[in-house]
């Protein structure tokens, strides 16, 4: 009997390929698998589509950019993945400096705008999201805080413990917070000494990104430092307590990528795999999984929800810089802030 | 496995066996200077069907030679045979012997008849065969009716009846006992050591029974090695041990003694006996025939062979021969004297006393006994 | 002499080793083939870890490890173990004391609660904690109007000891019951009162269970990744602080140094309590069994005991209560409206491959892990001088290692054929392109981390069975795997019964390895609930963890009457201890 569930239970885990043969190509086949660094349901609805597509068999994985990495670099000789698929880039930065990635510029990519692209053809992005801040509108006026509209707001001793944001060691996000404030303050220093005076109001650095989001909006904190898109989907989810709002000085984004794994085993369904994130066909499921980013195909559709890029002040965010200095910035980070005692 | 284990069948077909032989057996722990000898050196001759007893003080080695025979450690050097077959190389378990536990170590999940069951099922048995057997094992141990019982609804007695009967229904060519009747009171040990007594004859299985106790010894044995530190001090009947024990230790161990001071001995004319000045009296009494030669040597009288009188008036005061009483106490079967001398404390035992003889506290007493009663041996060194 | 001084206790010392008892041919089978399982189930991947770890990153480590900052993330650690493994160890002895010396209604309830948390995957306690417990909890801001902050130190002491108190109160109960009452009635005799009589004869009685209970939460509590990523707030443990190294910073080496300096309080405490366990042999169980443990009668005695266990069954009772309600709502304490999305999220597609494909592999690894930790158990107490030392100590390595360091160990060793220059001797067994699709290395882990359960009761149950039971079986001529087969495993059933238990529990709700070696065509129910509570959506992982529970339960039931047969006679003293 333990057999027989084994085997059930082995069974490859996707959506059933059309072998019917309605649109796949004809040399196209065999089955690829995606490291997925966005929300389950989103590498859910993503993979469940390619397979009704082209007949290819897509599996995922749920994986933080860390994660990722880590992996990649352990199956190194033995790719498990075919590719990476959404999360910010800064980690495909790193995985491309470790020659864990493959170019392609893929004919898709034409459509993308430039600076929403690897120059070298390691990734291209398939989404953006904006830096925000998730405030839960009870617990603020319970403390009798506005709505924080700057950076400063979130040094109010008021918010004493009622800040969440994410580590930036495994949280790409939170990087993206840390490296926001080097950019904006012109220098690792500042953009420390900035952090340092944040941590007296932090209740804890998560791991997940996307945490701080969910703990705002069940109450725990006032305020969490995430996405603009991830806090829309929590208020969609019912955490309706929950408002976006954005920094006046300026804040960062990320750009979520997708890119070839180096040694993929299905080279040629990988890279139509790539070629199919970038139509707009493809970037428009985003928005019926209640994933609200910010889609790179001018093509695609808009959506209410999503944030304007045009109404938000952003700082210059420079991703090679960013993935350079990325392992040096967090040991500092974890060495000087995140282990410190607070006042 | 079990193939190669004896059955009973086989055996009774054979001449009885059982033949066990330690020979120059030694068992030291430890390196270096923290290595003690456990057993040091024995030899030892079990004869078929013959009923050896291991005694001694705790700590003697007698558990670990037990052991050693049974399997359960390993001689550092010597060897042990079994009909002329070296048993060192078979495990515990391909030895033909059975042993009996102080614990009684009954499987606590089987029932009785599981229990006995257990070495014929082992020995794969008929099952016909083996509820027989077992059933033959229970009545003669008297536990027909507790056959279904677990060993924790079983008193004590009836436990070690079960672990006795448990090891004798697989007809061992020799049955080990270690110290298995300790945890029982004193009615129940004398009554269980006749009935292991009883069994033992009848099934001629030899056996080595290790014990402290030397009522068990002398009430069970053929023969009794009497141990000290790792070493065999003496062995024989148990009358040889009594009477003519080879040591100041054997004498003192086994039984009651009184040692008395020898100012002089020399070889007597008589065969096995020597002239000594003993309480002030030149007498000739049987001795060890090392006591001569020996620098030293005491003489034991066992406390029964004393005789005790009253003082008369004019008797004459030698030396040792009378003394005042210091304590009596009467048993029913016999008085014990408590006797204080010029010569030491010595301890007498009337038998069956008239009543009016038996002497009060604090009066004199004199004293006397038979030389052919006793034992003129080499004094400790 | 003085020549025959230098060579004769050489010589001695030879013929003493090559007349040791002799091991029978199974033994020795035995020996080489669990060595040989635990050199490729654990060794191999910690040597790999382990020359990782002495990479130049992880060497920068070790040079950092007593900066201040390291050295804090270190004493959290230790912190945090010894806090759990005490608070653990007391909750469970106290269950398991109420459960043998007291009689009261509701006593088969309290023993169900009390295993419950065994049974409860990572986060299940953790997110119903927060949400009764927390700044907004439903207890703490709308009953009582507290704000407590649980993040940190003390919601960690709560839920982990809440989590893993139920390994110790397995191991005290199994004591307890086989402990020989007569000693308390000795004690009793000679005048000592019930409280002395419980702290001089008892207590002591007691303490390696005590002690081994303490080893294993403490052990548990340190390894533990899950709660610290979810409460752990700024109290960085060693096992948060590798999984950022690796996660975050890309940096294995580092990890591995974190994880081995993670290793050593583990095998700290593992030493002290061997030394322990050695000194203080108590062997009470001679097949010579007495009575039955006395009823404590007193009623003040009665009142404190009942209470304290009441009010922890009720708040283990509100926990899962709370996960239960909490799938079945849209999202509790916010918007209790009742709606079944989240299960029809679940037991859609993913949901249900990950179900399927989590319980075949734990079904698959439960018995192996039962049987190499009785084994090991058996050869360690029972045959082995010479290496037992080393055996056991293999044994529970696989508890020690924490889960982070396990699962990136197996990725590194197993992702490639294994083999010797161009001989491979095994093929890929983790990752997604492994035979199987990675599943054989996740049963490797299930069972390298389940074993060790076995392994420790097995010891217990064992050292507490008479010598002399094992030497009556061989002198009536069973061999040592007749003995083990028909005497042994007989006595040994309640212990091999709670070793299964918890091994195919721990095998459905371990996480931190599992992360590592997942593969998109081995889904793991565990990696899917950290999805979840990840992306904050509690009442998907409450949906999930009550299916985990469910299974969890179903499958311990069908081991009850599996493993359980009624041949035993029903007095014999042993049988009682059953986990049932």
């Amino acid at each position: 009997m333990s057999l027989a569930l084994l085997m059930s239970g082995c069974a490859v885990t996707s959506t059933d390929s059309g072998d019917d043969g309605s649109t796949g190509s004809d040399e196209l086949g065999g089955s690829i698998t995606i490291a997925c660094g966005a929300m389950e349901d989103w590498c859910q609805a993503m993979t469940t589509a390619f397979t009704a597509e082209t007949g290819v068999q897509a599996n995922f994985v749920r994986l933080s950019s860390g994660e990722t990495v880590a992996r990649l670099d352990a199956a190194r000789d033995n790719p498990e993945f075919d590719v990476w698929h959404g999360g910010p880039v800064d980690g495909f930065g790193a995985a491309r400096d470790a020659g864990l990635l493959e170019a392609y510029d893929s004919p898709n990519a034409a459509a993308i705008p430039d600076k929403y692209k690897d120059a070298d053809h390691y990734w291209t992005g398939v989404y953006v999201g904006a830096l925000g801040f998730c405030s839960n509108t009870k617990v603020l006026d319970e403390l009798g805080v506005d709505v924080p509209e700057s950076w400063e707001d979130l040094l109010d001793p008021k918010l004493k413990g009622q800040i969440s944001t994410a580590h930036p060691s495994p949280s790409g996000t939170a990087f993206t917070t840390l490296w926001t404030q080097v950019t904006r303050l012109g220098g690792e220093e500042e953009g420390l000494e900035y952090m340092k005076k944040m941590h007296n109001n932090v209740l804890q650095y998560s791991k997940s990104g996307t945490a701080p989001g969910q703990i705002a909006g069940r109450g725990e904190v006032a305020v969490g430092l995430v996405f603009s898109h991830d806090c829309v989907k929590y208020q969609e989810e019912g955490l309706t307590d929950l408002t976006v709002s954005f920094p006046k000085e300026g804040t960062g984004y990320e750009i979520g990528g997708v890119a070839l794994v180096k040694g993929s085993k299905n080279k040629t369904a990988a890279q139509a795999y790539i070629d199919w994130t970038l139509t707009a066909e493809a970037q428009n499921i985003g928005p019926t999984v209640g994933s609200y980013q910010v889609l790179t195909n001018p093509d695609a559709a808009v959506d209410d929800r999503m944030v304007k890029l045009e109404d938000v002040e952003f700082v210059d965010y420079d991703f090679v810089a960013a993935a350079a200095a990325k392992p040096g910035l967090t040991a500092r980070f974890d060495a000087e802030i995140a282990a410190q005692p607070k006042e | 496995m079990s193939t190669t284990l004896p059955t009973r069948t086989e055996q009774d077909a054979e001449k009885p066996t059982g033949e066990l032989v330690l020979r120059d057996v030694e068992k030291s722990f430890g390196v270096g200077e923290n290595r003690v000898t456990a057993v040091d050196h024995i030899n030892l001759t079990v004869k078929p069907g013959e009923f050896v007893t291991l005694l001694g003080p705790s700590g003697c080695g007698k558990t670990t030679t037990l052991r050693m025979i049974a399997g359960f450690e390993s001689p550092t050097s010597g060897s042990v045979l079994l009909d002329g077959e070296d048993m060192l190389r078979l495990t515990p378990d391909r030895r033909p012997m059975a042993m009996v536990f102080q614990s009684y170590a009954l499987f606590p999940h089987m029932t009785v008849f599981d229990n006995v069951a257990y070495g014929l099922k082992l020995r794969k048995v008929p099952a016909k065969q083996l509820k027989e057997e077992v059933g033959f094992a229970l009545a003669s141990m008297g536990l027909t009716a507790l056959a279904d019982r677990a060993p924790n609804q079983l008193s004590g007695g009836q436990q070690q009846r079960v672990a006795l009967a448990r090891a004798m229904v697989v007809k061992p060519k020799v049955l080990l006992f270690d110290e298995p009747l300790s945890n029982l009171d004193a009615k129940l040990r004398v009554q269980m050591r006749l009935e292991i007594r009883r069994l033992q004859r009848l099934l001629g299985i030899s056996s080595v029974y290790v014990t402290h106790d030397q009522d068990e010894a002398m009430s069970l044995s053929d023969r009794i090695v009497v141990m000290r530190s790792g070493r065999i001090e003496q062995v024989g009947t148990p009358d040889e041990i009594y009477r003519t024990p080879e040591s100041v230790f054997v004498a003192d161990f086994i039984g009651r003694a009184n040692f008395l001071d020898v100012t002089e001995a020399s070889t007597s004319s008589r065969e096995g006996h020597a002239d000594i000045t003993v309480l002030g009296q030149r007498m000739s009494a049987r001795a060890h025939r090392d006591a001569v030669a020996a620098p030293e040597s005491v003489l034991l009288v066992r406390p029964e062979a004393i005789r005790v009188r009253r003082f008369a008036e004019g008797d004459d005061k030698v030396a040792g021969n009378h003394g005042r009483v210091l304590n009596a106490v009467f048993y029913g079967e016999s008085v014990e004297y408590e006797i204080e001398t010029e010569v030491g404390t010595i301890v007498a035992v009337v038998s069956d006393p008239v009543y009016d003889e038996i002497v009060p506290v604090g009066d004199l007493v004199g004293i006397s006994f038979d030389p052919e009663r006793a034992w003129l041996l080499p004094a400790a060194s | 002499m003085t020549i025959s001084n230098a060579t004769v206790p050489r010589a001695r010392r030879f013929s003493l080793r090559s007349r040791e008892t002799p091991l029978d041919l199974t033994t020795r089978i035995a020996v080489v083939l669990v060595v040989l399982i635990l050199g490729v189930l654990i060794v191999l991947p910690l040597v790999n870890i382990l020359s990782s770890a002495v990479s130049e990153q992880g060497l920068a480590v070790f040079n950092s490890i007593f900066s201040s900052v390291n050295l804090q993330v270190l004493q959290n650690t230790v912190v945090l173990g010894v806090l759990v493994g005490a608070i653990g160890t007391v909750i469970g002895f106290l269950l398991a004391y109420v459960q043998v010396r007291l009689d009261f209604r509701g006593k088969k309830l309290l023993h169900l609660l009390a295993l419950l948390p065994i049974v409860s995957p990572p986060f299940a306690v953790a997110t119903a904690v927060i949400t009764l417990f927390g700044r907004s909890g439903i207890i703490t801001r709308d009953l009582l109007g507290i704000t407590p902050t649980l993040y940190g130190l003390p919601g960690l002491t709560i839920v982990l000891s809440l989590s893993f108190f139920p390994a110790a109160y397995m191991n005290m109960l199994g004591l307890m019951r086989s402990l020989d009452p007569s000693l308390d009635e000795a004690a009793a005799s000679i005048g000592a009162n019930k409280w002395r009589t419980f702290v001089t004869v008892t207590l002591p009685m007691l303490v390696p269970g005590f002690a081994s209970s303490f080893l294993l939460l403490f052990v548990e509590a340190i390894a533990d990744l899950a709660n610290p990523l979810v409460i752990g707030g700024d109290f960085t443990v060693l096992s948060s602080r590798a999984y950022i190294a690796i996660t975050g910073e890309y940096n294995v080496g580092a990890g591995a140094a974190y994880s081995l300096v993670l290793l050593l309080p583990g095998l700290l405490v593992f030493l002290i309590q061997r030394y322990w366990a050695t000194r203080k042999s108590v062997v009470s169980v001679t097949g010579k069994p007495a009575g039955r443990p006395a009823v404590i009668t007193s009623i003040p005695a009665r009142i404190v005991l009942l209470t304290l266990s009441g009010l922890l069954a009720l708040l283990i009772v509100t926990i899962y209560a709370t996960v239960i309600v909490g799938g079945f709502v849209k999202i509790l304490g916010i918007n209790n409206e009742f709606d079944l999305s989240h299960y029809r999220y679940v037991l859609s597609g993913i949901g249900s491959d990950a179900m399927i494909t989590t319980t075949a592999l734990a079904l698959i690894a439960t018995p192996i892990a039962g049987v190499l930790g009785l084994v090991i158990a058996w050869l360690i107490t029972r045959k082995l001088r010479r290496g037992r030392a080393l055996i056991d100590f293999l044994g529970m390595l696989g508890l020690a290692v924490p889960g982070t360091v396990l699962g990136i160990g197996y990725a590194l060793t197993f992702n490639k054929p294994l083999g010797f220059g161009n001989v491979a001797i095994l093929p890929a067994l983790a990752g997604g392109g492994a035979v199987l699709g990675g599943a054989i290395a996740i049963v490797m882990v299930y069972v390298i981390r389940s074993s060790p359960s076995g392994q420790r009761s097995g010891v217990a149950a064992l050292q507490q069975i008479d010598v002399a039971i094992d030497e009556a079986s061989a002198s009536l001529g069973a061999s040592g795997v007749t003995t083990f087969r028909k005497v042994t495993l007989p006595l040994i059933r309640p212990a091999l019964l709670s070793g299964l238990i918890y091994a195919f529990a721990r095998s459905m709700t371990t996480l931190s390895p599992i992360i590592f070696i997942t593969t998109p065509q081995t889904k793991i129910m565990t990696s899917q609930i950290l999805s979840e509570v990840d992306a904050g959506r509690f009442g998907n992982a409450f949906a999930y963890c009550t299916i985990l529970i469910v299974i969890v339960m179903s499958v311990i039931g069908l081991l009850n009457l599996f493993v359980r047969d009624s041949s035993v006679p029903k007095a014999a003293g042993l049988s009682s201890a059953t986990i049932n």
